[in-house]
Parts: structure tokens; sequence; C-alpha cells
């Protein structure tokens, strides 16, 4: 990953937080002074170095922690309001934001909605659990899945 | 990667499929803190395997579970 690519990515991430969704290719475009065209071909390296997932049209998908579509984890932080793609996504919002945020979800068993408060990092509720269950090795496998 | 209730839930909810790994939630809030800290800091770069499986190592998720390979 070079440093075009880089700045590409970091002018992408910026755009995804101060839009509060997922930025097209022409809005990368217009604030990095790329072509459309040179977007989406280093969206593509970049999704394949995994430092964002693109969808198959080859929009963004996630730039993680944010997720470009609704999920059962929507994330209050500073102001805004974004989907997480997990649960481990959705606390790393706050993380990536260093602000204090609050997660809207629900037990996946029960369906029973669960809102958490996270201030200075540490959750309110510490009665709550969370399972992984793919493997770390195989995460990037079905990255959608995991 | 999802959030539970209770252990219990946990376990319900897996009925027949294989268990991956449980941990409390104010661990996963360290781990995403680690793990996504430096998201969008101007200065980012990739993480390598061994720089992921450190932060995993300093949590204690250690193991095959939590081997990056």
């Amino acid at each position: 990953m070079d440093q075009a690519d880089l700045d590409l990515r970091n002018a992408t991430y910026r755009r995804f937080v101060a839009l509060g969704r997922a930025p097209t290719a022409a809005e990368v475009a217009a604030s990095s002074g790329r072509s459309e065209a040179e977007v989406r071909a280093a969206w593509w390296r970049l999704h394949a170095a995994h430092a964002l997932v693109l969808d198959d049209a080859g929009e963004i998908r996630m730039a993680n922690p944010f997720s470009a579509g609704p999920t059962p984890f929507r994330v209050d932080a500073a102001g805004r309001s974004w989907f997480a793609n997990c649960g481990w996504d959705a606390f790393g919002i706050g993380a990536a934001l260093h602000v204090d945020s609050v997660i809207h979800t629900e037990c996946a068993d029960c369906r029973t909605p669960i809102e958490i408060t996270v201030r200075g990092g540490r959750p309110a509720d510490a009665s709550l659990v969370f399972h992984v269950l793919v493997p770390a090795a195989s995460w990037w496998n079905d990255i959608g899945f995991t | 990667m999802l959030v539970f209730r209770s252990e219990a839930h946990v376990n319900d909810w897996l009925a027949e499929r294989p268990a991956g790994a449980t941990i409390p939630i104010r661990k996963l809030a360290e781990l995403a803190a680690a793990w996504w800290g430096d998201r969008l800091a101007p200065d980012w770069r990739p993480r390598n395997r061994e720089q992921g499986q450190a932060i995993l190592d300093h949590l204690g998720l250690s193991g095959p579970f939590w081997s990056l390979g």
C-alpha cells in the first residue's frame, strides 16, 4: 500500500465520518483532487489489502468499524449516528472517534433490545457478553459473516 | 460477532453450533479500544499479523482460537 493509496484511504474515512454515511467515489474524488476512476481503482487495491471492504458493484460496504448499510448495531457518538458491522465494531466507533457512545443493539438469542452506554471506553452494563463464532485465522474468509 | 444478555443466552443461541469464544463486554471494550483506536489517525498504517496478535495477546486472548494464523 503506497502513500497515495493511504492518503485516499484516509480521505475516504474522513468523508465517512463527516457525512455520517459511506461516501460515493465522486464525493471522495471531489475532496481529494483525484478522478472518480482513480478513486475506484485505489478502492479496489485497498479492498484487496483489507483496508476497506467493497460490495460487488465497487461501492463502500465497510470502512471498519463503520458499516455503509443498516445493521443490528447502531451507534450514537459525537452528535451523529452510524451503523457498525458487528458488536466489536460497535465499540470501535467510539474508540476510533475517541468519544463516548451509546450502542443500540439486541440480544442475538432472544432479540431483547439492548442499549449500552460507553463512557471513557467502559460500558456501563458489565453483565453483557460477546461471542465470536469464527476463529481469528478465518475472520477474513467471509468478513460479512464474521 | 454478537452481543448477548448473558452466557446462558449464548448457550441457547449456539444450540448445536460449535462454540467459538465468549468474552465479557468490558473485555470487548478494551479490545475495541486497542484495535480501532488508531483507525482515524492521519498516520494510520496497516497492521501486520504480528502487531494484531500482540494486541490480542496483551488482553489475554491467546490460544488456537485467537491465533491470526
